[in-house]
């Protein structure tokens, strides 16, 4: 039982990356490396972008914006999704809103960026437009799901509403929001690559915009794999920080 | 009209949709005494202790005695914040005691129900009988004037059952406030109750009230009046009994 376990969590995924990386190589023995590279021209183009610093310097500012658009979401939609989670009136006047946020396409905020803002903080806007929906909308699905229960318990004893949102509201929301977190963290290095590719010329989506006029197809690859490891480790460290928040009393 | 130090319910409607759970339902008792609502399951006994706490409104009628009452409750789950250790389940409704004041009752109620030791830990740890125990706790901690227990020892075996309603008796001679029991355990209500009011099934009506004198440490249910008052409530909820005979209030 144990020996399945083991191999079903280690054994399966390094075959599956096996599998993946045997058919590519396959794949391109048919196609011109400008169309397809191979595994092994894709590591060497990310090691030597990593050699010259390049995939750092441009990696940093990547992260930067990312990170930066990331946390002005979380620090926005976190009290917004709570106050359209409590107040049927700011419901009213904001979920439409969050709705009309959540469709507009990434493209058209990338264009009216770039007019109403410049180019360089064109990235930071996209993603902090684009991950402020995820926020609010996993906060007020928490405050929907809070255990009624617990909240008629604290009103007979006559608990103070800020007490109530802070210590029976907040901790019940935390799963809600990490999921959040999560799916915005995901969208976060995809829109700040796309931004960065149309407005600036610095970042992994600047590094990408010359790989591709400069038909460098085995970097535009080394480039998209370190956005993936980025996303990967990002998600990791995540649900490594949500697992310590809840693990103490779940 | 319900005379003054006396509360209750004043001919209260109450319905969910189409289910009437309270006809006209009154009744009134002393305060500072232990009243016990007795009847059978789904007849209405948590709606009016809803209604007491404040957290259901009538549909018509009137709660008389218990506005600006300070109300503390065990509800029929223990209801504790997970997140939350065992003296900070209690600490959180102290807001409006000085620290060392909550540090004295925490410490006070934790050692009387056996759970000081688990003071650091969270509810995940304890059992059931435990849980339960830590919410008696926190009822009692909180400074009140009226107690609301909604069926508190259902899930719990009867030696602890016994222990507890010791407990409770004991808690309420030392400070005695006006208790509100719910309980379908007839032995619950004899050996707590000052009144026993005995409900019907839904929509509930007052079927008797049972007046017992005996104080509450003095009662032993094998020896009279109490295996008549047993067969008497028995017999009106229903259940077979060989002397269903009205017994007269007794005293000591």
């Amino acid at each position: 039982m144990k020996n399945s376990s083991l191999k079903t969590r280690y054994l399966a995924p390094i075959l599956g990356l096996v599998f993946f990386l045997a058919v590519w190589q396959f794949i391109s023995g048919f196609y011109n490396p400008v169309i397809v590279p191979s595994p092994a021209e894709t590591w060497r183009s990310f090691f030597s972008l990593a050699a010259s610093g390049l995939l750092w310097e441009q990696g940093r500012q990547t992260i930067t914006r990312g990170l930066a658009g990331f946390g002005l979401a979380v620090l926005v939609g976190t009290p917004l999704g709570f106050l359209i989670g409590l107040n049927q009136t700011m419901a009213s006047i904001f979920q439409p809103l969050v709705v009309v946020l959540q469709v507009t396409p990434l493209i058209s905020w990338l264009l009216l960026a770039m007019i109403w803002i410049g180019f360089s903080r064109v990235p930071l806007f996209v993603v902090f437009v684009t991950t402020l929906p995820l926020i609010i909308i996993n906060t007020i699905q928490g405050i929907k799901n809070v255990d009624l229960q617990l909240l008629q318990m604290a009103a007979v004893f006559r608990v103070d509403k800020l007490r109530i949102i802070k210590e029976v509201y907040f901790p019940q929301v935390i799963p809600y929001l990490f999921a959040g977190l999560a799916a915005a963290l995901g969208t976060t290095w995809r829109a700040a690559a796309m931004a960065e590719l149309l407005s600036v010329n610095q970042g992994v989506g600047a590094g990408m915009a010359v790989a591709r006029a400069n038909l460098e197809t085995a970097a535009l690859f080394a480039w998209t794999f370190f956005l993936i490891i980025l996303g990967l480790l990002t998600d990791r460290l995540l649900s490594y920080l949500s697992r310590q928040k809840l693990n103490q009393w779940k | 009209m319900i005379p003054l130090d006396y509360f209750g319910f004043n001919h209260v409607y109450k319905s969910f949709g189409q289910t009437k759970v309270l006809d006209d339902f009154s009744f009134s008792v002393p305060s500072g005494k232990i009243i016990c609502l007795i009847g059978p399951s789904g007849c209405g006994k948590t709606t009016i202790l809803n209604l007491l706490a404040g957290l259901e409104q009538p549909d018509t009628g009137s709660i008389s005695g218990t506005a600006d009452l300070r109300i503390s409750c065990v509800f029929q789950e223990p209801r504790l914040l997970p997140w939350k250790t065992v003296s900070e389940n209690i600490s959180f409704v102290l807001q409006d005691l000085t620290l060392s004041r909550q540090q004295e009752l925490i410490e006070m109620y934790l050692k009387a129900m056996g759970l000081y030791e688990y003071r650091d830990s969270y509810p995940k740890a304890l059992s059931g009988g435990m849980k339960q125990r830590l919410a008696l706790c926190r009822a009692f901690a909180f400074p009140h004037d009226l107690l609301l227990l909604d069926e508190p020892f259902k899930s719990l075996d009867t030696p602890l059952r016994m222990e507890l309603v010791q407990q409770v008796a004991g808690m309420w001679g030392e400070n005695p406030r006006t208790i509100i029991f719910v309980t379908h355990d007839i032995l619950d209500a004899l050996l707590l109750g000052h009144f026993i009011l005995v409900l019907s099934a839904k929509p509930a009506a007052m079927l008797d009230t049972l007046e017992i004198n005996i104080p509450l440490g003095e009662r032993d249910i094998a020896k009279v009046p109490f295996p008549v008052y047993y067969n008497h409530i028995l017999a009106l909820l229903g259940g077979k009994t060989n002397s269903p005979e009205r017994p007269v209030t007794t005293t000591a």
